[in-house]
Formats: C-alpha cells, sequence, structure tokens
C-alpha cells in the first residue's frame, strides 16, 4: 500500500458512478450505485495512485477526498 | 440567425427555447455566461431566472431546499408530482431507495449481450444500402426497445408511447399558442393515467420481473407503493426513458459525421469510446436545462430571487464554462483528464437511467463504429434540432454499403 488514502463523504455522493468506472480497483457500486471503498481503510495500493487521484477529480459532487 | 442574438444583455433576458438556439447552443452558452449569467426568460418581465455559469448551476442542483423541484406550478399534463423528479429531499431519498437498485450499475451489467445485439442487428437493416436515416432506424428504436423489454410493455405500442412522449415534450401545435399545447398535454396525460392504470391492475395479478411490477410489489418504508404513486412513476418513465438516450444518439452521431477526425480517433483506438461518451454528453448536453422553484429567498450574481420564482439551470452551459473545463471547453478532447459534467443533472435528481444510458451508448458507438467506420452526412442534409431535449427529426448518412 502506498501512503496515500481516500474517503468518502457518503452524504456528497449521489451514484454518479465516475469513480468507479475509472478506478475500479479502489471503488465499487453499492445496489443504489453508490460508491463504495474497496481498499482496507481507504488505502491505495502502490501503482494505483494516477488513478486515485484521476477518479477523484472526476467526481462531479466533490464527495472523494485523497489524504497523502 | 445567430443563435447568440438571443441572449439580450440590455434587457437581461434570453430565449433558450428557439430551434436556432437548439441546433448550435454553445455560442448562445457562451454569451450567457460572459454578459447574462442570470437571465430572464425573453417575454416574462421577472420572476423566471435562467442561471448559467457552472459554479451557479452547481450550487443549485446540490441546494434542493433552496432550489426546490416541488415544480406541480409545471403543468405537463400531470394530475400530481412525478415520482421521483418533483418530490424533494427528503421524502425523494425514499423512492430512490426502492428504485436505485433496479437500474444501478450491477442490476443492468447483463444487458451489454442484449443490446450488442439489438444494435447489430439494426444495424443489419441498413448496412448494405450504404444510407439510412439514423435517427428513425437506430436512435429511436435501439433505447426505446431496450426500455420496453425493461418495462416488460408491448413492443407493438412503441408508436403510442413515442406519441404520447412528444405530445408532451415537444406538443405539435402552432408555435405560441399555449393554450393548445397544454390542452394537448392534459389529454396525454389523461390517456397514460388510464393505459398504467390498466397496466399496473396486470401486474398485481401477473407479477414478473420487469420494472413496473417491482414498482407495483415493491415497499417503501415498510408499505407498497399507492396505485397513484406508481402511475407517477409510470408518467416519467415515459418521458425519461424513451427521449434521452435518443437525443444523445442523434446529437452524437450527427457531430461525428461531421467530424471525421474525432470519429477516426474512436475507430482507431476504441478503447476510447467510454471517455468519448462521456466526451459527447458534455459536449451537446441533450437535455439542455432542468427546473427548479425559488423555495427561499436568495441572491445569485446580486440577482433577488423570491420564493415562487421559476428557475432554469441551463445544464448545457454549465457543461461548456471554461472556468470548470479550462480553454478547450469547447473543443471534443478525447484526453481531458477531468469531466465533471452535469449531462446527468447532479445533486440528489441525478438521472436514475445514467448508468443504462451509458451502457446503451457505450455499445452503440463500439458496434457502430465497428461495422461501419465511414460515415458522412447525406449531402445538403438540413438538421432540425428540437429545444430542450435535443432530437433531430431526421439524421440522413451515407457510408460505403457493407455487404451484411
Ligand atoms: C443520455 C440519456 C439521459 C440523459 C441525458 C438524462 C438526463 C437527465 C437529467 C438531466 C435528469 C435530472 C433532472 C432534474 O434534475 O430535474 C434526469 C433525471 C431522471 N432520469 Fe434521466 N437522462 C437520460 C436517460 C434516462 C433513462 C434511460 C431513464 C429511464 C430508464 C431516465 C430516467 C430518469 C429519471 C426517473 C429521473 C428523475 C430522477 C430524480 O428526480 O430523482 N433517464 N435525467
Ligand atoms: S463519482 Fe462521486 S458521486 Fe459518483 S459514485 Fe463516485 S463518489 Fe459518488
Amino acid at each position: 500500500m502506498s501512503a496515500m488514502r481516500v474517503t468518502l463523504d457518503a452524504e456528497a455522493c449521489v451514484g454518479h458512478g465516475r469513480c468507479y468506472a475509472l478506478a475500479p480497483d479502489i471503488f465499487s457500486a453499492n445496489d443504489q450505485g453508490h460508491c463504495v471503498i474497496k481498499t482496507d481503510d481507504g488505502l491505495i495500493p502502490v501503482g494505483s495512485e494516477d488513478r486515485a487521484h484521476q477518479a477523484v477529480a472526476n467526481c462531479p459532487e466533490g464527495a472523494l477526498r485523497l489524504e497523502e | 440567425m445567430d443563435p447568440a442574438a438571443a441572449v439580450y444583455p440590455e434587457q437581461r433576458a434570453a430565449n433558450p427555447y428557439l430551434p436556432e438556439v437548439a441546433a448550435d447552443p454553445i455560442p448562445f452558452y457562451r454569451r450567457l455566461r460572459a454578459e447574462c449569467p442570470i437571465a430572464n426568460l425573453e417575454g416574462f418581465a421577472e420572476g423566471t431566472h435562467i442561471i448559467s455559469r457552472y459554479e451557479d448551476v452547481k450550487f443549485a442542483l446540490r441546494h434542493p431546499e433552496i432550489f426546490s423541484s416541488d415544480l406541480v406550478a409545471v403543468d405537463i399534463g400531470q394530475d400530481r408530482p412525478l415520482i421521483p423528479l418533483q418530490i424533494d429531499p427528503p421524502e425523494h431519498a425514499k423512492y430512490r431507495r426502492l428504485m436505485d437498485p433496479f437500474l444501478g450499475p450491477s442490476a443492468i451489467a447483463y444487458l451489454d449481450e442484449e443490446t450488442r445485439k439489438l444494435a447489430n442487428e439494426l444495424i443489419d437493416a441498413f448496412a448494405a444500402r450504404g444510407s439510412c436515416d439514423f435517427h428513425a432506424e437506430f436512435s429511436v428504436p435501439y433505447p426505446c426497445t431496450v426500455f420496453l423489454q425493461l418495462t416488460g410493455l408491448p413492443l407493438e405500442e412503441l408508436g403510442t408511447f413515442l406519441r404520447w412522449k412528444d405530445n408532451i415534450i415537444r406538443p405539435d401545435v402552432d408555435p405560441g399558442d399555449l393554450d393548445a399545447a397544454q390542452q394537448l398535454r392534459r389529454e396525454t396525460g389523461q390517456a397514460m393515467y388510464a393505459y398504467f392504470g390498466g397496466v399496473i391492475d396486470d401486474r398485481l395479478a401477473n407479477p414478473g420481473e420487469d420494472l413496473i411490477s417491482r414498482f407495483v410489489h415493491g415497499e417503501v418504508e415498510g408499505r407498497t407503493l399507492s396505485r397513484e404513486e406508481i402511475l407517477d412513476i409510470c408518467y416519467l418513465f415515459i418521458l425519461g426513458g424513451l427521449d434521452t438516450v435518443t437525443a444523445t444518439l442523434d446529437c452524437s452521431i450527427a457531430y461525428l459525421a461531421q467530424h471525421h477526425d474525432r470519429r477516426r480517433q474512436i475507430v482507431e483506438r476504441p478503447e476510447l469510446v467510454g471517455a468519448a461518451v462521456e466526451e459527447l454528453l458534455r459536449l451537446h448536453t441533450p437535455v439542455m436545462q432542468v427546473l427548479r422553484v425559488v423555495a427561499t429567498e436568495y441572491e445569485m450574481n446580486g440577482v433577488k430571487m423570491k420564493p415562487g420564482d421559476h428557475v432554469m439551470l441551463m445544464l448545457g452551459a454549465a457543461d461548456t464554462d471554461t472556468e470548470e473545463f479550462g480553454v478547450d471547453a469547447e473543443d471534443f478532447a478525447l484526453d481531458r483528464t477531468v469531466n465533471r459534467h452535469f449531462a446527468f443533472g447532479g445533486g440528489p435528481h441525478r438521472c436514475l437511467g445514467s448508468h443504462l444510458a451509458r451502457l446503451e451508448l457505450r455499445v452503440a458507438l463500439e458496434e457502430l463504429h465497428r461495422r461501419l467506420p465511414d460515415y458522412a452526412l447525406t449531402d445538403g442534409a438540413e438538421l432540425h434540432y428540437s429545444p430542450g431535449i435535443r432530437e433531430i427529426a431526421h439524421l440522413p448518412l451515407v457510408f460505403e454499403p457493407v455487404a451484411v
């Protein structure tokens, strides 16, 4: 795991699905199509950092945050 | 007419409903954002606010307590608010809790194969001819067939359903004859309630796996939906499910038929189709606007909005705003790294059908460009876009014939 973590504001997520389309190794969808973070504690696997950045940047609701 | 001429900064007014604007909205949007970011609808002195900048549209989408969807005041022939479109949070969430899973990404994933087959059958019908009316022969039958299968409604009745949604979305009456338009909407609305009343009876007696059966037998907060609630869902579904993917395909293929370099990118690199779908949705934003009503006094860009005022969130203008998308906001850029468009709306009312629509669009673009890599608009073709939801009445294409 890299030293990067992602967090989700579940209140803000409305299920656009951009995150799990762009980074399916980090995010998936629940039955409502809302975001679920797949990795333990939101830790980003080494090598997935760019995808994580891209997914977070593309959330139209600003529901995702990265901490380095 | 220059579409930008439909913005009147001196009167702080604009008219997005002109066909010239629907045909080429980008210059209209540009001038609106720059010179008149909060405009009144032309012909209405006050109390109708057109909001066009990305940040303002985003704020309004995310603040339903100020910009309410409680739009019974907007008469589209309905007797009650449409569910979930015209219901505000927190009520709204209980309906989405029930409905979202039916159209969520995992629930519809199985459709990939069926839609691919359908797309190929439709292409088979015109591939050897070397020409087609893409609107009539693909954009309409493709999403509508999928939708009718999902809802378990009879394909033979498609003509009736299409007439109903057109009567409501773009009533064919003399332009400006608002009374005739309302009359047609009311009559159509009553016909829809009567028809779906029968469908509900049928699904009560013979439940199936289709969406309407699920609404009929589904529960919110531990109770089944009332007959009226189910009717209010069905009404919206006919409008939302039968028009929007058609319009998106029309706008997208018309654009790619006239921009050969862009189309070639998709043909040569099919893995870019996902990005192309997002970029086509953004650039063409086929649902140009969504409506709200002001719930509590609010001031935006120096304009005071009063409770009861009508608001039009110009999604297309937000989606081409350089402040959000950069200097190439008006271009089709497959290498765009950040694309937070609002073609499906945003906030709690984010389109319920967006996962289905994205799947349908991706499969259609993949199959079309695999089968017919070179197509162009027929010489001399004039495209007529309809305002509001940008369908194109006829989309004549020519291409090298291919044996089927
Ligand atoms: C590319 C195709 C589509 C586009 C561009 C589109 C666009 C939109 C937009 C902009 C909204 C937000 C309305 C608002 O905020 O007031 C919306 C809501 C909705 N759409 Fe779609 N739509 C598409 C496809 C579909 C399909 C295929 C269905 C049904 C199967 C559907 C069903 C709905 C429903 C039920 C809502 C209301 C959601 C709510 O209010 O919570 N849409 N759509
Ligand atoms: S992109 Fe944002 S709003 Fe959409 S599912 Fe992911 S977190 Fe939720």
